[in-house]
């Protein structure tokens, strides 16, 4: 892996920090001073329990109820502190997700980025959360460690400058320990992630072959196998864990050292076998316990640091990959895809001159003329625009040059929604929602049996398992590539639209069920619809009115 | 917890050992962190009273403070060991968990392992296992050291500094934190369970608008579908928000409680001290142990916020695993019989004696898939025996020795072409080479590295007719005495299909062979043509 520049780095981070961080700062700010003022309660808190507990040696047994009460009090503040903080962070986070994903579902179905809509899915759902920690953690962090630790650091060394040395020595050399180790256990966790992934996606592998390893009577041989290279990802990840949980036992080690030092340094004070360390020569009871309680608090915000420095490093490479999303070449539609009155006049398409502008490519569509009722035939080697034709008719792509004209008027921005309602499209690979058949089909008709039989799709529809109440979604509920294109033509029959782009109808088909597709579509020039097909096929083209060529 | 306990104990079970090694250490280390922070404080209270009693030379400093230092640096020691084990033990449980998911998924029928395929499907199955890994790092084992510890801080403590101390850091905690869990528990199962079915929702509705894209900007729909996933992120949003609340609630109140138990070990420790029952410096113990309980708290909220998405999972993940086994008693099976397989339905009637081959035809849709999943056992059937017994009563084993199939659409392992094909059988490369041969493979496969030519997932790499023909191979390498083929040619050329035929048949001179093709079934191979009656 190449690690860019350091300038770029600093500027993509200081991008992020604008894109994330600065519309919520104001909130974030807040939560940083709520969680402050209840990080600076613990010292009076720790405070009057050494008060109480020296009155017990001296005698004096009337300070523990009002010391209880004082401490009790105190860690209710603190936690209704800490409580509204969280909900602050909560809220900004919330902000946060709901903003990036706004922007994401407006944008990925109108303007087609060249990313997989798994990967669009998986950013959007399972990657934006990881923002939150970034947002919740790593700020509040760094505000209190630039903080707390000073304040505690001074009261310890008005009580005792050799315990404040101690504090001192242990506490800044933390983050130069994480440095080291941080920069190993980064890489280590990343490569956890990675081995965690690979199972998974061993996993999905296996699943996705189980027919086949069933039939194999391979069942047996499989889950062995598996295990076999389950295990050894364990071994590899544990490999990989003995470096990454260095970095937080280095941190505890020097918070131990730390605390364990000071216990032992205020002992032996007050036992006045060491008189050096503290001003004036001696350190009273209730000062000791005091500086027992507050040592581990100094040491906390360093540890909190460590653990969000991790949720930093996960926010932004989520924000790296919305970067780059941001920056990807889109292809945008015409018009609005809004329910709109059909375009008036009588049906026509005139293509002149026209040219498609796609990322990197421009692409010339034949010069092309359609009247009502008629269909045609569109011909020509893989890559000349045959499909691509299809989706400037349909107002898909953006021209670059020449007009389409439809009905009579420019197909533009204004027009092309109302166009489109005249306008059926099967594509060659359909893709179904997941909702019944009969839903698919339109809700509002009311018998899809005859259009069903004009596709030749009644038979098959009968004999799927729970026949219009089929369940299609991504398989298609178990319906054929034939039979998807005959159900996609019943649609388009049951739609009342004029016009039907048909792309490769009858590719991969055998001849019997592409003939029956055929005949599905000169069912539908008979019905009255207008036909451009994009083709291959010698006996589709041939059973059109017209033959198109692009030349390639 | 009911939906949860068959996951705990598979996950237990995996590696009992490993898993006791890491529960101890991790009652080791909060056992120490609470012995560290009450020895410290009672050095610290008792060398007060030696030096302002004036005796700070008869006091022996050097076992407590040599104590100090070994707990502090034994918890950390202890704290890395106890990181290591519970991950090592937790990877073998997960590792063991997804081993019993196959074996599970690996016993339904024909529909359900079809299902397998769809992204969907495999998606939810992976997060359903994913969200049960933290059932024992997160709530199992610091719900357990928990309450070891606990127990043990109470005996310590009533021994130490009495038990009015012990009883108020003990009764303080256990059953106040019980009852906040609880609390927690309940308000979180259905807003954890909902986020995680939400979250799965959007992702699906995502894929959904995007792959469907064109149909909806022609249907004018792509606006209310957008709405419509808003109100998906909202709901989903929504649900974490609740969960945040009700987190953040329970966070307070263990902190709440923390405090309260303090100053309560701070007030009985008072009054013990007053009645001249304990020393001020035992006094202390109480007080510093119950803030070093504190700890034992956090990890576990975080677990019984997610119990709502981990039972939700379990049940999911039981519904999979929780298919009968298969123990039927092996009938008496006519292992000579003249016919391998009979068929005798409305649609078709066949026998087929071995070394025959059958082609049997009819248009798409007209159940030539549905009876072939039938034969091999994957479906209910009806009329059909093999060597005299029906396969739904054939003994798993038994059936998948005697016949094998290969589906229309083949999948193939990621992995290296060896790999794929020792899935059949254990057998050596002679014998695999061979079986490339058979299906015209062969050549293709020296070409590009043999038989260690790595494979992507799903068999990417291969060409659609390549994939079915690796497939063919596998089955060859199974030696049935029935093969069942489900359109073996489709996407073949005339001629490659023609010498796949002649291969598969010349491979397996003595099997019976039933082949599905929906184009005409004029070729020699076949003894026997049938068309299916629709």
């Amino acid at each position: 892996m190449s690690e860019p520049g350091n300038q770029t780095e600093s500027t993509s981070r200081r991008r992020a920090q604008d894109r994330i961080i600065a519309p919520v700062a104001g909130t974030l700010r807040k939560a940083g001073v709520l969680s402050v003022l209840s990080g600076l309660i613990w010292p009076l808190q720790a405070g009057v329990l050494a008060w109480a507990v020296a009155g017990w040696v001296l005698g004096d047994m009337g300070r523990t109820a009002p010391a209880a009460a004082v401490f009790v009090v105190g860690g209710l503040v603190r936690a209704a502190l800490d409580h509204r903080a969280g909900y602050c962070l909560f809220d900004a986070a919330d902000q946060t997700i709901a903003r990036e994903r706004a922007t994401l579902i407006g944008r990925e179905g109108r303007a087609r980025a060249p990313v997989t809509s798994a990967e669009v899915a998986a950013l959007l759902v399972q990657k934006l959360p990881l923002l939150q920690p970034w947002i919740t953690r790593y700020y509040v962090a760094m505000v209190r460690v630039s903080l707390l630790p000073l304040v505690l650091l001074a009261i310890t060394f008005w009580f005792s400058w050799a315990a404040g040395l101690v504090l001192l020595v242990a506490g800044p050399l933390i983050p130069v320990f994480m440095a080291l180790v941080g920069m190993a256990a980064e890489d280590a966790s990343r490569k956890q992630m990675v081995e965690i992934g690979a199972m998974n996606a061993m996993l999905m592998d296996r699943l996705s072959a189980m027919l086949d390893i069933r039939l194999l009577g391979a069942t047996g041989r499989a889950t062995r196998d598996f295990a076999t290279r389950a295990e050894g990802l364990r071994l590899r990840t544990m490999a990989v864990l003995r470096v990454a949980f260095l970095s937080s036992t280095v941190l505890e080690l020097f918070s131990a050292i730390g605390v364990a030092m000071v216990a032992v340094l205020v002992g032996f004070t007050l036992l006045g076998e060491i008189t050096f360390g503290s001003w004036g020569g001696s350190l009273g009871l209730a000062e000791g316990l005091f500086l027992l309680l507050i040592a581990p608090e100094f040491f906390q915000p360093f540890r909190d640091l460590a653990t969000a420095w991790h949720d930093r490093a996960a926010g932004l490479s989520v924000v790296a990959e919305l970067d780059a999303l941001d920056a990807a070449d889109r292809v945008p539609f015409l018009g609005l895809a809004e329910r709109c009155a059909p375009l008036d006049g009588p049906l026509s398409v005139d293509l002149s001159g026209a040219v498609v502008a796609l990322p990197g490519t421009r692409l010339a569509l034949p010069d092309l003329r359609l009247d009502v009722g008629e269909a045609v035939a569109l011909t020509g080697p893989s890559g000349a625009g045959k499909s691509t034709a299809l989706l400037a008719i349909a107002g898909l792509v953006p021209l670059a040059e020449g007009h389409i004209n439809v009905c009579g008027t420019p197909l533009d921005h204004g027009t092309a929604d109302a166009w489109r309602a005249r306008v059926a499209l099967i594509p060659q690979a359909p893709h179904f929602p997941d909702q019944t058949l009969r839903d698919w089909l339109g809700d509002d008709v009311a018998d899809p049996r005859p259009a069903l039989r004009l596709a030749n799709a009644d038979r098959f529809v009968a004999r799927l398992p729970d026949g219009l109440h089929t369940r299609l979604g991504e398989t298609g509920g178990g319906v054929s590539g034939g039979e998807a294109r005959r159900l996609m033509i019943a649609r388009a029959v049951l739609s009342g639209r004029e016009l039907i782009l048909a792309d490769e109808p009858t590719a991969d088909l055998d001849p019997d069920t592409a003939a029956r597709v055929i005949d599905a579509l000169l069912g539908l020039k008979r019905a009255g619809h207008s036909l451009i097909v994009a083709t291959h096929d010698p006996a589709l083209a041939g059973a059109m009115d017209r033959i198109i060529e692009i030349p390639s | 917890m009911k939906a949860l306990l068959p996951i705990i104990r598979v996950l237990l079970s995996a590696a009992p050992q490993a898993m006791f090694r890491g529960a101890l250490l991790s009652v080791i280390v909060l056992l120490m962190g609470a012995a560290l922070l009450g020895l410290s404080g009672w050095f610290i209270t008792a060398t007060g009273v030696a030096g302002l009693a004036g005796v700070g030379i008869a006091f022996d400093v050097f076992r407590p403070s040599a104590g100090v230092r070994f707990l502090a640096l034994g918890r950390t020691a202890a704290r890395y060991g106890e990181r290591l084990l519970t991950h090592d033990a937790t990877l073998r449980a997960l590792a063991a968990l997804r081993v019993t998911l196959l074996r599970g998924q690996a016993r339904l029928g024909a529909r359900a392992l079809s299902r397998l395929r769809a992204e969907a499907v495999l998606t939810r199955i992976v997060s359903d296992v994913d969200a049960l890994d933290g059932v024992i790092l997160r709530l199992f084992l610091p719900a357990l050291a928990g309450l070891v510890t606990h127990a043990v801080v109470f005996a310590a403590l009533g021994w130490l500094a009495g038990w009015p101390v012990a009883l108020a850091v003990g009764l303080g905690y256990v059953p106040l934190a019980a009852l906040i869990f609880l609390a927690l528990g309940r308000t979180t199962v259905n807003p954890s369970d909902r986020a995680e079915t939400l979250a799965q929702a959007l992702r699906r509705g995502v894929i959904d608008m995007i792959r469907g894209r064109q149909a909806l900007i022609l249907d004018g729909a792509l606006g209310p579908r957008e709405a419509q996933l808003g109100e998906l992120d909202s709901a989903t949003r929504q649900a974490a928000r609740s969960l945040d609340r009700a987190e953040r609630l329970a966070g307070a109140g263990l902190s709440a409680l923390v405090a309260g138990v303090t100053g309560l070990a701070l007030l009985v420790g008072g009054w013990a001290v007053a009645g001249g029952a304990i020393g001020p410096a035992s006094g202390a113990i109480g007080i510093f142990v119950a803030l070093a309980l504190a700890e034992t708290l956090p990890p576990l909220a975080r677990g019984v916020a997610e119990y709502g998405k981990m039972a939700g999972a379990a049940g999911r993940i039981a519904l999979e695993t929780d298919t009968a086994p298969d123990a039927l008693p092996v009938p008496d099976m006519d292992r000579d019989a003249s016919a391998v397989l009979q068929i005798h339905q409305p649609a078709l009637t066949l026998s087929l004696a071995p070394g025959q081959a059958a082609a049997v035809t009819g248009p798409s849709g007209s159940g030539k898939t549905s009876l072939l999943m039938q034969i091999a056992g994957l479906a209910p059937d009806t009329g059909i025996t093999i060597l005299g017994t029906g396969p739904g009563t054939w003994p798993e084993d038994a059936l998948r020795d005697t016949l094998t199939m290969v589906p229309q659409r083949s999948a193939l392992l990621a992995g290296t072409i060896r790999d794929n094909l020792a899935l059949a059988a254990a057998v050596d490369d002679g014998q695999m080479w061979r079986a490339l041969d058979a299906v015209v493979l062969g050549d293709m496969i020296r070409a590009r590295g043999g038989l260690d030519m790595d494979l992507g997932e799903g068999g990417a790499g291969l060409s659609g007719g390549q994939a079915r023909r690796l497939a063919l191979a596998r089955a060859i390498l199974r030696q049935p005495r029935l093969l069942l083929l489900d359109e073996p040619t489709e996407g073949l050329d005339r001629d490659t299909a023609d010498r796949v035929l002649r291969g598969v048949r010349a491979a397996l001179p003595q099997a019976a062979i039933l082949a599905t093709l929906h184009r005409s079934a004029d070729h020699p191979v076949f003894d026997i043509s049938k068309a299916m009656n629709v």
